[in-house]
Parts: C-alpha cells; sequence; structure tokens
C-alpha cells in the first residue's frame, strides 16, 4: 500500500530528480524563518486534513475551519517539535481528529444516533449539513457511527493509511484498529441495507 | 442482497469516495499560507532570543547537549574528588600556609645601590 504519510504529494510535485525534504525537514525550515516551506507543506499537508475533516464532520464548511486549525497548531508548535518523536503527517491527523469531536461534542452533546430527528421544515444545522451530504449515502452512513468507528474506516478506507498507521494516529493497538474497522464495516452494511429499505418503501 | 453482495457495495462506495474526493479549497490554502506567515513573522518580531530548536542546534542537538552535561558534570567531580595523580585543587586553596611578601623579594637594596 501506498505510504500516504511521510511522502510527499506527487500530484503536485515537478519532474526534478531533486529529492523532495521530508515534512520534518520543512517544518524545521519553517521554524527557522524559511518564507517558502509553508506553502509546501499546505500542499502536502492540508488536503489530507481536509479530506478526513470533510468526513468526519460531513460539512465543508467546518472541514475547512478545523483544517486551518489543525495546520494553525502545526505553525506554532513548529520551533519545539523534537525530530524523530513521530511523523509530522501522524501527529496532524490526531489533532485533526480531536478538533472534528470537539466540534460535534460541541454541536451536540449527546451522540448523533442518540439526537432526536429535527422537525420538518426547521433550517437547522443538522438539516443542511444533511442536504449537504444526501447525495452520499457513504456520509450520511459514516454519520451515524460511533467516533472511533468512523475514524478508524475515515484512515482506513478513504485515506487508505495502513493499519500501523492507523494505531499511532489514535493511540491504539493494531488489532484495536483491525476490531474496529471490521465493526465500522459492519455497522456501515446494516445502515445502508436500512437505509436501501427506506428509499425502496418511499419509492415503492 | 447477500454478505457478499453488501461488502462489495460497500467496497463500491469507498472506491467513489476516493475518487470523487473534495479538491482542496483554493481560498483555504490561502488562509493557512496566510495564518503561516503571521506565526513566522511574530516569531522573527520576538527579540532576537533563539528558539529553543535553534539553541539546541547551536550545541548540536540533544547529543551536543547531552555531552555537555557530561563533561561539566565530571568537571565539577575532578574539582571536589581529583584523582590520586592529579594534585587536589580544594586542598590547595584551603591549606595554603606560605604567604609571599613583597618584601620577601628584597629588591630594594639592589635598587639602591644600582642609582647610586
Amino acid at each position: 500500500m501506498e505510504d500516504l504519510t511521510s511522502q510527499p504529494d506527487m500530484a503536485h510535485g515537478s519532474v526534478s530528480a531533486m529529492p523532495e525534504p521530508s515534512d520534518e525537514a520543512l517544518l524545521g525550515r519553517f521554524a527557522d524563518g524559511d518564507p517558502t516551506a509553508a506553502r509546501v507543506l499546505t500542499d502536502r499537508l492540508g488536503p489530507r486534513c481536509y479530506s478526513v475533516a470533510l468526513r468526519m464532520l460531513g460539512n465543508r464548511a467546518e472541514a475547512e475551519d478545523v483544517t486551518q486549525e489543525a495546520m494553525m497548531r502545526l505553525w506554532k508548535m513548529a520551533p519545539d517539535w523534537v525530530s524523530g518523536q513521530a511523523q509530522i503527517s501522524t501527529w496532524l491527523y490526531r489533532v485533526t481528529l480531536n478538533l472534528c469531536i470537539d466540534l460535534r461534542r460541541r454541536k451536540q452533546p449527546d451522540t448523533l444516533e442518540n439526537a432526536p430527528e429535527p422537525e420538518d421544515g426547521a433550517a437547522s444545522a443538522i438539516d443542511r449539513m444533511q442536504d449537504a451530504s444526501r447525495r452520499d449515502a457513504l456520509q450520511d452512513a459514516l454519520d451515524q457511527l460511533p467516533n472511533r468507528q468512523r475514524q478508524a474506516i475515515v484512515l482506513r478506507h478513504i485515506e487508505e493509511l495502513s493499519n500501523p498507521e492507523i494505531a499511532g494516529i489514535m493511540d491504539i493497538s493494531v488489532e484495536a484498529v483491525e476490531s474496529l474497522t471490521a465493526r465500522g464495516k459492519r455497522s456501515l452494511t446494516a445502515i445502508l441495507a436500512g437505509r436501501r429499505d427506506e428509499l425502496g418503501y418511499e419509492h415503492g | 442482497m447477500n454478505m457478499a453482495d453488501q461488502d462489495k457495495e460497500l467496497d463500491h462506495l469507498f472506491t467513489q469516495a476516493r475518487a470523487t474526493r473534495d479538491a482542496f479549497p483554493d481560498d483555504l490554502a490561502v488562509r493557512i499560507e496566510t495564518d503561516a506567515e503571521a506565526v513566522r513573522l511574530e516569531r522573527l518580531a520576538m527579540a532576537p532570543r533563539r528558539t529553543r530548536r535553534q539553541r539546541l542546534r547551536v550545541i548540536g542537538g540533544w547529543q551536543g547537549l547531552g555531552g555537555l552535561v557530561a563533561a561539566s558534570a565530571a568537571g565539577v567531580w575532578i574539582g571536589f574528588s581529583a584523582p590520586a595523580f592529579l594534585p587536589d585543587p580544594v586542598e590547595y586553596l584551603v591549606s595554603q600556609e606560605t604567604t609571599y611578601l613583597m618584601a620577601d623579594l628584597n629588591l630594594d637594596n639592589e635598587y639602591l645601590e644600582d642609582a647610586e
């Protein structure tokens, strides 16, 4: 599987034969005052943050805010980064996921699956979120998963990270990651089956 | 729909989700880079004080710092508990009995003799 955590985003890369500097080298340059390092890091890490946040939250505006905040934390901690302690992308994924959970908690003290259905016609934030994701059956189903399962599923099947990488991000064992993704997939299958039945009933 | 079909459908949804990933918004990239520049400038504006990372780099990183601490500790230890083959500097300082005075040099007579 492609290692997405330390390699540069080749989609934006040049054809230069020079090896791309590592995330850590770039962060060190940023900490030392290099004005060009932030752009490369933004191009490389920003899309990953945004992709995860979007699938975790199902809302573009919120995903943008979370991505901006996560990257801000990266800029601020740059001088204190201890070389070799971890992958920068691992740290950033973890910050992003925590920010997503915090945001969801602030919005809904209760979990989504236990939240009451919004009243018809009420243009609540939940309505808008659901409107935005209605075209995406997977997003609807993801929104109903418990946080940890959703994190594991998004990292494994959307970001295509390896289980050890996910274990590092979530600070759990590889076995726990496997268990979470397996349970998450079973839950998604059940939710999608229910949704299919519901749509069949509605359109039948 | 059996279990295998359901798994296949889910895998298809994952593939579709990866293929239709939202593009990274340009204005978000601009906001992030603006933040980075603000942090960078703020840091540069803060006194000429070096960051912890820079201070460490000057002395050779964590390994350099470790070596420096070890060498300093060894120096202090040798100072107070010198090995047998070295003179004990503490004893030298504390129990120095001989006092030298300018008069002991006995220069004045020779000086006067020369003057005469």
